[in-house]
This record gives structure tokens, C-alpha cells and sequence, in this order.
């Protein structure tokens, strides 16, 4: 008889060194609808932890999923959520990243007995994480509710991003993909694009990664970066409107959120002029025919990233040419974001479930059922979509200040004197009923610094934010000048100030 | 290593503790000694010093029969992360002392060093454990950490720092010496974890064991130990690469004195005992950090340590172990 090469051991040590890279295959009875779904959270036994700086991405799902934790290291609610953990003892450190944030408060020991005092089969989920954070994670046993990094980096890959799209011919801002080594070559390889370019490297955020060249001198002065990057993408530079949804993708297909509108660069809350400082949904956001070109497009590409074996949320961004109407892909993220309590909050979501319940179905290896297309034509139906928006409030000026007062996260009230009054704790804002109410949530707190791009908060309220110009509206202005109105600082020397930077988080934390 | 301050004169309290347990005696002794080990632990920033989930992984891989009681111990001492971090003398703030030490064989074999750093900075504490059925009797450093000590299976041991300023990727000293204790019972076996284990900073490691065996081992981040035949230890190794320290600290001079005294038949060890009491082995550099604090005398073949001071003296035994506690002054 043949003697077995690989023992059971063996076998178990090796699978334990690599992460999982697929979706847990289905186990257990079936689910039928979403009545069984629902339940299936609301009896969770093993313990889930969403590990992030704040828990501003998935406010909420706590109510839906029992056994659900926040782990953070900024307290938005002063120990009054239920259901968040802060570390007590982590002495003030620079984080670079919010992968460095997840790894340090994996590595933290009152975290790790925390998770452990939960006992269970955990699992966790992140805003980002990387090779390190899968690492700490197998050393604790906890289960990452996400593809794996090499899967993540694969869709989050701007070129690789337009080889998918093209499969799942799903449409994208006119591009070509090739090398330039000087600016010869790229008008060679872009003659079709026209003059006007907009050159993009595989990684990076946007803003320092792409490129804007319509003459030499601007090739000339990026030459070397570009140069270096090897494969880029190469488009046609359009006049456009940005806009994001977030998508679920799922065994019995893609599940897609409303379309919502972007709010970039708005001096009263962000100092950084292509800034993300918020969203809108809104049944009338958008024309029913770039509502239907968008959905259309998520489900394609989501389908094409079903078949690569990816599962799970993912948003996506379109972009609408303001000149000929026409609906493009833009960046894809494989991950949640700063727009998931959007879609996760809303009524629809309320009255089915959030989204992100169907990401953890996936990777929780459920066995179930559902009808996706009637789901999604429930979350189409602009009856169903009720107006939320929500402002993202940086700090705008460019001194160092020490914070003596900061408003509390919770429900708040804009007055007619344009003053805003707390009224009471809350943990997110499904609640609240009216235009001058709304869910505030508090990042920078007392014993803070004030600087220049310091994440201040993030109010959400019924309603728009925007004028139909795009615009901020002036109930926009009045709320951000009305909770602004509770933050007071005190000033500091200048060396003080400097040892300050140094201690801040470098970028503020990626909310997006 | 560290606590607050005494209020006038420099003195330290030295005490004989016998640990019945993992922490029951330790724990109060901690939180004594807390908030200037926080402070030392905390002085390069948070940041500096590795998290608990890397400090535990690197003490699970090179100690790892140490672990059972270091997970006890943190328990016992609060369980806080700060605490657990610095508990595992993981790559800790760098901090220099200054000592000698000597072997003789005439007679019992005996090793004999004057521990030389600031009053202020000393725990003073002498302290018998009967951690995984080892019994040892040792001067500590950090709570757990040993400074000099002898164990059950009659080996010796003591450290001196060795004059360089190289600081690695490794763990404190103290720490590799309660391993060796606690899991060694020959001078070989030492000089085995010696050359294993990394220690993040240059140390001059005496062992002595009851065959007479011993070795002194140059361990140092940036290269391999150099394992040597010489039954004396100061504060360089080789020629050194910190002149000034040297100096100083009069370390070469030091090393020559010990050499010669050790090398003389007619030297018995009760007059090498008495030598560490006058110079120059004996330093009043309290001020500049290596003033000599205590004297020690381990005879490993009878599991003995003499502590001596100018003026008074400590006999006891791993097997006779007796609690007691003097008042000593420095300075002046």
C-alpha cells in the first residue's frame, strides 16, 4: 500500500501558514430569504470585530449582528457605546497608515484579551489591511472576512482595474495602456486620446499618483516618475461628475447600492482642493439612464469579479462626461469605505438588510438563498431610496492649535440662530427624523491638535448638502458652521507645535 | 531597575525575598517599583519599544520554557500591555552600568563581582524562586530578570557591562541569565544559549559551575559571542571600541588587578572577597552612574551567596534561604 506522503498534520501547519483565499464553501441548514438571513445575524454566536481607528465605516451594524464588536483607538463616543472597545493604556504614537493602526491594536494586549475573552471562532474586518495584519491575525486565530492582499491589490490596481472592465465590458474613460519613455512616445501611443491626457501609475491615492499632461512641460516635469512606473494608463482627459456605489458580490449574484453623488473640494470642509468631504443619496441624484448605465456596469463587473473568485463588497466609482453624457468606470476599491454607513443606514437597507450583512454571509461560508434581482430592483426603485448626506469636516486652517473642546458625537439640533444644541447619545443615525436634526460623529477630541487637515468630524443628516449647481447649500454651511462653533483651542509655542506634528497622525486617517 | 527616588541620602533598601509562588511576593514589589519602570520603559516613546505581540512571539521562539511563568507573572502584576511589554526585556531602553567580576578555584569554586551603577536605579532585591521546579537564589533586574545568581543544578552566574555602545535587536541581559538558570545546569549548556539567544546589548557574561568549570562570554548585537577561557570580566571587550568609557572607569586596570590577584596560589577567597571592598574594584562614582552597590560571592557547588556591603554582610543558601532586609548608605 502506497504510504502516505502528507500527514493530516502536515497538511493542517501548511494550510495554516497561508491565509485563506477563497470564501468558506457553503455549510450548515439553508437559509431561505431574508427573513432567515436576518435571524442568522440576530443569533451569531461567533464573535465578529471590526478593528479600524474609528467605527465610523460600519456605524450601526451592531443592532443587526449579535456578537458584534468595534475595536478602535479613537473613543468618538467617551465609553458610551455599547459595543466598542478602546484600549485604555496606548500611550500617544504616529501612525503612518491605517494598516499600521489595525496591526498596533492587533498587537496590543488588552485587544487580544479582549478577543479573546469572546471566546468563539472569531473573525474580523477591516477598513485596510495588509501582509502584517493577516500575520497577527493567524497567530490569534481570527478568521479575516476579506480576500486576501494579493486579491485586493489585484482589483485595486488601476490598470488592472480597465483589463477587468474591459472583460466585463463594462465601459471606461477612453484610455490605452502601454509604456512611454519620453513624451514622443506618449503622444505616439495616445494619439486617438486627443491633447489633453491624464496619466495614471498602478498605485498610489489618486492625487499623487496621477498626472495631468496636455504639453511638454508638464511631461517634463513628472518625466522621471512616470518613466519609472512601467505600465500606465493613459486617458482621454474629460470634463466629469464623479459618483460611488457600493456592491456586494455574492454566490447568487451582484447586489448593488444606490448611486450616490460625491462631494470633493469645498473650502468650508476640506483644505485640499480634489478633496473626497462627503456624499449624498437621493432618488433624484442622478437621471434614471446614468442610474441604469452605473447599475448595469456594477453588476457586469461585479459578475466578472465573481468568476476571478472574489467576494464580497466592493465600491465602485463612475464617472459621467459632462460633455457627452456618457457613464465611465472609474476607480474600483475592494474594500468598504467612507460611503458604507451611507448605504448601510438607509431605508432600504433598514427594511431588507445592509449590505454589508451579505458580505459577511459570503465569507461566513452560510449556505443560502435569495432572489439578487428582485433585491436589487427593491434598491433601485427610487421609492425606496430616502435622502441622507453626510459632510466629512476637516480642519481648514493652517495653525497648530492644542483642542480645549470639541462637540460630542450623538444627535444634535441646528436652531434658528443658527446656533446647534446637543440633544442627546446615539450611536448612528438611522434615527434621526428632520433637516435641522442630525447624527454627529466626533473624531478630534479634547487633548487633540487642530491642523491642517485634521478629520474634525463627520455630520449626517436627512436631506441634501448640495444645490443642484453642485454647490454646498446653505443648511450645509449652517450645520458646519454650528458644530465648528463647539470646537475651541488653545494656542502653543512654536516648538511646542512642531513636537505636536510629530506626534500627529501623518494624512489624518483615510476615512475613504 | 527603578524607583522613586529616596528622599535624601543616596541608600538602597536591599531585601531577601523567597517568591512562594509565581508573583505573591512580586506583585506589591512591582507596583512599588512601577512608576520608574514605566518611565525608563516609556523614555525613547512608545513607539521605540516593541509591541506585546512581537515581544511575545521573539520570547516564545528563543525562551520559550520561560513562557508559562512570564504569562503568570504579567497576570499577577496587572496584565496591562505597558507592563507585559516591559516584563519581556525585549529589546528595552538601553541603559549602562558598570561591574567586575572574578572565578577562583582555590578551594570551592567561587565567583565573586561588585555590581557598580546608581543607588537610585538599584532594586536591591535578593530573591529565591521555584519557577518550574528550579530553585534560584538571585540579585534581580526588572523583577524576574537576574543580575548575578545561582541556581539548584549548581551553576553560577554574573553580568558586567561591555563597554560599547552598540545597541540591536535582542533582549536585556537579565532576562538570558534567569533563562540560563532556570534551564541550565553546566557552564556548556550556558555558553549554548549564550551563542543562541541575541542580547541587545555588549555584555561580559561570567558563568561558573560546582565541577569548576567557567568561561566568560563577550556577547555583543553586532557580532557572534567570543567565548573565552578568563575567569575575570570588566567593562570592555578587546581593545574596545569606547576608549572614553574605559577609562573612566578605570576597566582595564580593573581586569589587571583581578587577573593578577586570581593567578596568585596563595590568594584564598576570602581575601579576593575583601579586595572587592577597597579599590580599586571598589568604585565611589555614585554621582556618574557606577558606584559599587552591593558585593556578591556564589559558591555553586553549595548553592551559597555572600552579600557584602562596607559594613555588613548577608550569608544564606538556596536550601537555608533566609528573608531579611538592611538599609545601606552610598555617597557622601
Amino acid at each position: 500500500m502506497k504510504k502516505k506522503t502528507v500527514t493530516k498534520k502536515h497538511a493542517a501547519r501548511r494550510s495554516r501558514k497561508q491565509p485563506r483565499t477563497k470564501a468558506r464553501s457553503p455549510r450548515g441548514p439553508k437559509l431561505h430569504g431574508l427573513s432567515d438571513i436576518r435571524r442568522f445575524f440576530h443569533r451569531n454566536t461567533d464573535p465578529i470585530f471590526f478593528i479600524s481607528a474609528t467605527n465610523f465605516n460600519l456605524l450601526g451594524i451592531d443592532e443587526w449582528v449579535r456578537n458584534f464588536w468595534y475595536i478602535n483607538y479613537i473613543d468618538c463616543f467617551d465609553g458610551q457605546h455599547p459595543n466598542v472597545f478602546i484600549p485604555r493604556e496606548a500611550p500617544h504614537r504616529p501612525f503612518t497608515s491605517i494598516e499600521d493602526i489595525n496591526n498596533y491594536l492587533l498587537s496590543h494586549k488588552e485587544v487580544i484579551d479582549f478577543i479573546k475573552s469572546k471566546g468563539g471562532k472569531p473573525k474580523a474586518v477591516f477598513l485596510m489591511f495588509d501582509e502584517e495584519t493577516e500575520r497577527l491575525c493567524r497567530e490569534l486565530g481570527i478568521e479575516i472576512c476579506f480576500p486576501t492582499a494579493a486579491m485586493r491589490t489585484e482589483v485595486d490596481d488601476k490598470i488592472s482595474t480597465n483589463r477587468i472592465a474591459q472583460r466585463a465590458d463594462v465601459p471606461c474613460v477612453p484610455y490605452v495602456l502601454a509604456k512611454a519613455e519620453s513624451y514622443q512616445d506618449l503622444r505616439r501611443v495616445s494619439k486617438r486620446l486627443g491633447n489633453d491626457l491624464v496619466v495614471q501609475t498602478a498605485f498610489g491615492d489618486s492625487g499623487h499618483t496621477t498626472f495631468f499632461i496636455s504639453k511638454e512641460r508638464d511631461w517634463k516635469k513628472y518625466e522621471e516618475e512616470i518613466v519609472n512606473a512601467g505600465e500606465l494608463k493613459i486617458m482621454k482627459r474629460i470634463r466629469c461628475r464623479g459618483s460611488a456605489l457600493e456592491a456586494c458580490v455574492t454566490k447568487h449574484g451582484t447586489i448593488v447600492g444606490p448611486l450616490m453623488t460625491e462631494l470633493v473640494g469645498f473650502k468650508e470642509l476640506t483644505p485640499y482642493r480634489g478633496g473626497w468631504c462627503g456624499n449624498e443619496v437621493f432618488a433624484g441624484a442622478f437621471d434614471k439612464r446614468i442610474r441604469e448605465s452605473a447599475r448595469q456596469s456594477a453588476v457586469k463587473f461585479g459578475n466578472e469579479l465573481r468568476r476571478m473568485g472574489y467576494r464580497g463588497y466592493v465600491e465602485l466609482d463612475f464617472l459621467t462626461d459632462l460633455d457627452n453624457g456618457k457613464v465611465y468606470l472609474g476607480e474600483v476599491n475592494p474594500r468598504i469605505t467612507g460611503a458604507s454607513s451611507m448605504t448601510n443606514l438607509a431605508a432600504f437597507a433598514h427594511a431588507d438588510a445592509p449590505l454589508f450583512l451579505f458580505h459577511l454571509l459570503e465569507w461566513m461560508g452560510v449556505n443560502y438563498e435569495l432572489d439578487v434581482d428582485a433585491l436589487n430592483s427593491r434598491w433601485a426603485d427610487p421609492e425606496n431610496i430616502d435622502t441622507w448626506s453626510q459632510l466629512v469636516i476637516k480642519f481648514t486652517d493652517d495653525h497648530v492649535q492644542h483642542v480645549t473642546a470639541a462637540p460630542r458625537s450623538g444627535i444634535w439640533e441646528l436652531n434658528r440662530d443658527g446656533t446647534a444644541t446637543y440633544v442627546r447619545m446615539q450611536t448612528h443615525r438611522r434615527t434621526v427624523q428632520y433637516e435641522n436634526r442630525a447624527f454627529f460623529l466626533r473624531i478630534t477630541a479634547p487633548g487633540d491638535y487642530f491642523y491642517e487637515g485634521a478629520d474634525l468630524g463627520i455630520l449626517v443628516s436627512p436631506g441634501r448638502f448640495m444645490t443642484s449647481n453642485h454647490r454646498l447649500n446653505q443648511r450645509a454651511k449652517k450645520w458646519i458652521s454650528a458644530i465648528r462653533a463647539h470646537y475651541a483651542g488653545a494656542d502653543i509655542n512654536p516648538a511646542a507645535a512642531a513636537q505636536a506634528m510629530e506626534q500627529v497622525e501623518v494624512g489624518g486617517f483615510k476615512l475613504s | 531597575m527603578h524607583r522613586p527616588p529616596p528622599p535624601s541620602i543616596s541608600s538602597v533598601t536591599f531585601r531577601a525575598v523567597r517568591e512562594c509562588g509565581v508573583a505573591r511576593q512580586l506583585a506589591p514589589l512591582f507596583a512599588e517599583f512601577w512608576q520608574g519602570y514605566r518611565a525608563w520603559f516609556l523614555r525613547q516613546g512608545d513607539q521605540a519599544r516593541p509591541t506585546y505581540a512581537e515581544s511575545r512571539r521573539i520570547l516564545r521562539h528563543h525562551m520559550p520554557e520561560l513562557l508559562p511563568i512570564y504569562d503568570e507573572l504579567v497576570e499577577a502584576v496587572g496584565g496591562g500591555d505597558v507592563q507585559a511589554r516591559m516584563l519581556s526585556l525585549y529589546r528595552p531602553t538601553p541603559y549602562l552600568s558598570g561591574c567586575s567580576q572574578a572565578v577562583l578555584l582555590h578551594g570551592e569554586p567561587v565567583l565573586v563581582r561588585n555590581y557598580d551603577y546608581r543607588p537610585e536605579l538599584c532594586e536591591g532585591l535578593l530573591l529565591h524562586t521555584h519557577w518550574a521546579g528550579r530553585r534560584v537564589m538571585a540579585m534581580s533586574d526588572c523583577l524576574w530578570g537576574v543580575l548575578d545568581g545561582v541556581n539548584d543544578a549548581g551553576l553560577a552566574v554574573a553580568l558586567s557591562f561591555g563597554g560599547r555602545p552598540v545597541v540591536g535587536d535582542g533582549f536585556g541581559v537579565p532576562l538570558v541569565l534567569r533563562y540560563i538558570l532556570q534551564t541550565c545546569a553546566s557552564v556548556a549548556a550556558a555558553v549554548k544559549v549564550l551563542c543562541r539567544v541575541p542580547i541587545h546589548m555588549a555584555y561580559n557574561i561570567t558563568l561558573l559551575d560546582a565541577r569548576g568549570e567557567y568561561r566568560t562570554v563577550q556577547v555583543a548585537p553586532d557580532r557572534p559571542p567570543t567565548i573565552t577561557k578568563s575567569p575575570v570580566a570588566t567593562n570592555h571587550q578587546g581593545t574596545g571600541d569606547w576608549p572614553r568609557y574605559a577609562l573612566v572607569t578605570s576597566s582595564e586596570e580593573r581586569e589587571q588587578y583581578l587577573l593578577q590577584c586570581v593567578a596568585d596560589p596563595a590568594e584564598s577567597a576570602e581575601q579576593l572577597e575583601h579586595r572587592f571592598l577597597e579599590p580599586p574594584l571598589y568604585s565611589h562614582n555614585y554621582h556618574r552612574g557606577w558606584g559599587t552597590l552591593y558585593t556578591a560571592a556564589y559558591r555553586p557547588g553549595v548553592g551559597s551567596v555572600r552579600l557584602r556591603w562596607p559594613t555588613q554582610q548577608w550569608d544564606t543558601s538556596l536550601g537555608e534561604f533566609q528573608e531579611q532586609s538592611s538599609r545601606v548608605e552610598f555617597g557622601g
